[in-house]
């Protein structure tokens, strides 16, 4: 089978899943950003993997699904997981808690916030991870032109996780507030109730892998998901583990799933 | 009594009009340049309730509207989360659905989903910036049509093969690393036709805007085509577009190519728009 893989980069879970098709025969491109055009040219693959987020791959998704390649994630959900709206739906859909937002230009937000309304979290309205991300304290920490268009969202004061899982095991691993994926965390006991958020959603949305970062508040015990991915880098998940192979089975049963029911 | 019967009925009407409470989705621009009849009218025939993007604070807590029906004229991020949070949280209709302006503004987006309609579109890619051109006659657009500025094209042309390239999108080369092509298509006309729900399809005809840039110099309404009709019906249902306007040229070979899809039309383009737009969110407000 030919497959291409939309990425960012040649390294990291891209470059081990290439490795990983190839030495199982089959063909496999990495499709860097600025080295491919979204059209036919496209079509020369079996099968497509949507590794990045970013807004080209994203059409490059949309364009494979209306024309019948086989692509996963499905570009549609994956743009629902980037959109910060989109994704406050998601989570909310699937039946599980996440922060309230507010969304505003500068100027309003001076006008209408009151002190009370502090703390929050900015975050870019397109964006996962850490990227972007600030806790304000006061109007003063706000940045940016009078118009600016600001999404905040409600600061949930609590123990910070990310929650990778693949197929059906789960890593917990604590991590410190508003940091990205990459820092050094210390990976804990999967208590119960992270276990039963995770079976939501993965069971919801029919995801075989991915990552939810979430905070359990300090006061309620209550489990907010603050950011889903389709498809994290697996940082200080077992990391004596390589989970390329078990994310490339998951990802070809998915294909063959696919192929049976058409 | 007969006279007497038919002022109530027609004092009834007005009533029940008034009750309708239509919430206008807008931005300071088209607030202050586009709508002025617009809202003067709906106002005499419903409950107006005004959403501005510059001065709103949309609180995903706060999803409570009494509405019957929203109307959005604006397409910034704020317009689409808006529309976004009452489709979620609300049952009260949007025109235009949040997937209708989506689709509509991002240019790759409906050039796609429409060819897989089975609607003529013109050829398409994207390319990288550094990359040659693809097609020997083209048009560069900008890829997201969000903002308010104008289309302003830098054209060449070199042995007869059109090179056009809309500033916005050269503009954004920075941003996004890649160029929009649409074919060129040469035609003598550009087709504009403005849909209003199904039944009301409303068909002019202009000099293309490369040719004459003041495109309301040429424009004249003209009878109903057909072939039109049933594409821009075709279109408005695959990208869940009630209001829209359609851009058509017509090749040498006779072929209709839809161009251009634009989720905020200005309405006032056509005779009484105004009062059509309006008649027709009261109208669907009691769907």
């Amino acid at each position: 089978m030919k497959i291409g893989i939309l990425s960012k980069r040649t390294t990291g879970l891209a470059g081990n899943i290439a490795k990983f098709f190839e030495n199982k025969g089959h063909e496999t491109k990495i499709y860097l950003l600025e080295n491919f055009s979204i059209d036919e040219s496209l079509f020369e693959n079996d099968y497509y993997i949507l590794k990045s987020k970013k807004l080209i791959y994203l059409y490059t998704g949309f364009y494979l699904k209306a024309n019948n390649i086989p692509i996963y994630p499905d570009p549609e959900l994956t743009y629902k997981h980037k959109n910060r709206i989109e994704a406050h739906f998601l989570i909310k859909k699937a039946g599980l808690l996440c922060p309230d937002y507010i969304y505003s230009s500068l100027n309003t937000l001076k006008e209408q916030l009151k002190t009370s309304d502090y703390p929050l979290i900015v975050k870019p309205i397109m964006g996962s991870g850490s990227r972007g991300v600030k806790k304000i304290n006061c109007f003063e920490d706000l940045e940016g032109n009078a118009n600016n268009i600001l999404y905040l969202e409600q600061f949930i004061e609590g123990i910070h996780y990310v929650v990778y899982f693949i197929g059906d095991e789960i890593c917990t691993l604590e991590k410190p507030p508003l940091s990205n994926e990459h820092v050094e965390m210390k990976e804990v006991l999967t208590t119960f109730e992270i276990e039963d958020v995770i079976k939501k959603w993965k069971n919801y949305y029919n995801l075989p892998f991915g990552h939810l970062d979430i905070v359990m508040e300090v006061n309620t015990k209550k489990i907010f998901v603050v950011d889903p991915g389709t498809f994290p880098e697996f940082t200080n998940c077992q990391p004596d583990k390589e989970p390329a192979p078990k994310i490339c089975e998951l990802i070809l049963k998915n294909y063959r799933n696919g192929y049976e029911r058409n | 009594m007969r006279k007497f019967l038919l002022i109530k009925h027609y004092y009834k009407i007005k009533l029940s009009m008034k009750n309708v409470k239509i919430g206008i989705i807008i931005d300071k621009y088209h607030l202050e340049y586009k709508v002025s009849e617009f809202l003067k009218y709906l106002k005499s025939i419903a409950e107006v309730s005004l959403y501005v993007e510059e001065s709103y604070l949309l609180n995903s807590a706060n999803h409570f509207y009494e509405e019957d029906l929203f109307f959005v004229k604006a397409k910034g991020d704020l317009i689409l989360g808006f529309i976004k949070l009452i489709e979620e949280e609300t049952s009260i209709p949007v025109i235009n659905s949040y997937k209708g302006i989506w689709n509509a503004i991002h240019r790759f987006m409906h050039s796609t989903r429409l060819r897989k309609a089975g609607i003529l579109i013109p050829d398409y890619c994207m390319n990288p910036v550094k990359w040659s051109n693809p097609y020997e006659s083209y048009i560069v657009k900008n890829i997201i049509d969000q903002k308010i500025y104008k289309f302003k094209p830098h054209i060449e042309e070199v042995n007869g093969k059109l090179k056009v390239s809309d500033e916005r999108a050269l503009n954004e080369a920075d941003d996004y690393q890649y160029f929009l092509y649409q074919k060129f298509i040469r035609s003598k006309w550009e087709y504009k036709i403005y849909g209003i729900g199904e039944e009301q399809i409303y068909f002019h005809r202009q000099l293309p805007v490369l040719v004459n840039a003041n495109k309301m110099e040429s424009r004249r309404e003209i009878d109903e085509i057909p072939e039109l009709k049933e594409v821009a019906i075709k279109a408005m249902e695959t990208l869940d577009l009630k209001i829209t306007s359609i851009d058509f040229l017509k090749s040498k070979e006779g072929y209709f190519y839809l161009t251009d899809i634009n989720c905020t039309p200005n309405f006032n383009y056509i005779k009484n728009g105004y009062k059509i737009i309006a008649d027709y969110l009261i109208k669907s407000s009691k769907q």
